[in-house]
């Protein structure tokens, strides 16, 4: 979506940070589930404070197509019941 | 209606006399509903909602409620001080979060009251007092 030339704006990449986030709550399973949320919590602080615009929009061109992924798998996942692991009883 | 039929009816076939009952009853029924309706249609409709407004207002959560489970969910937050936080600090200002941290404890209060908060309205949640009004607001939040 993003074009090659326009630079993301803020509130975009904060919004699409969020939809992640939000994606990555939907497997089924904890290890995945918790593992996307790891992931994308970590890859979005180690890059916060990114300048290079080329960059920039290298990572938001990720960002978008791994959404598209999570949502998918995390979709697919939903479908399968998985028995809780020991580590989610207490919540 | 004609007396005589259902009598006939009642005598030859008990089965029939049934059915004929059963339009007999319709009709007046449908009538009633149709007619009922018409004439308290706008008042019935808001006794719906109101009444669905009423069970969630029952369920409702206080602002002290609200505000705690706020502070509660902001506290736990890694990067937060704990003694810096008090129902009136901004997330930016008072905290120290910045802008990704911010989205996290939107999700973490999303995530505890079981509701969805659309993007625009997230994105004014900028301080704990913002985020009590706007669960005070909702009336889906438990």
């Amino acid at each position: 979506m993003a074009s090659k030339q326009v630079l993301p704006n803020r509130t975009y990449i904060l919004h699409l940070y969020r939809s992640l986030l939000r994606a990555s709550q939907k497997f089924s399973s904890y290890n995945f589930r918790d593992y996307a949320y790891r992931k994308i919590r970590d890859s979005y602080h180690v890059n916060k404070n990114e300048t290079d615009s080329d960059r920039i929009i290298q990572l938001v061109g990720k960002a978008e197509r791994e959404l598209g992924v999570l949502k998918r798998q995390g979709y697919l996942n939903s479908l399968y019941s998985v028995d809780r692991l020991v580590v989610e009883e207490e919540s | 209606m004609n007396r005589f039929v259902p009598e006939t009816l009642f005598r030859l076939k008990p089965a029939g006399f049934s059915i004929f009952q059963q339009k007999n009853f319709i009709k007046p029924a449908l009538t009633l509903l149709s007619s009922s309706n018409n004439i308290h249609s706008p008042k019935s409709k808001i006794i719906g909602t109101s009444q669905q407004r009423y069970y969630s207002a029952e369920s409702g959560l206080s602002r002290q409620n609200i505000e705690s489970r706020i502070i509660d969910i902001v506290k736990a937050f890694d990067k937060v001080d704990e003694t810096k936080v008090n129902s009136e600090a901004r997330f930016a200002d008072d905290l120290g979060l910045d802008s990704l941290d911010t989205v996290e404890v939107v999700m973490n209060i999303e995530e505890d009251f079981s509701i969805e908060i659309p993007d625009k309205e997230a994105d004014e949640i900028r301080s704990i007092k913002d985020a009590v009004d706007y669960i005070a607001k909702r009336e889906d939040a438990h």
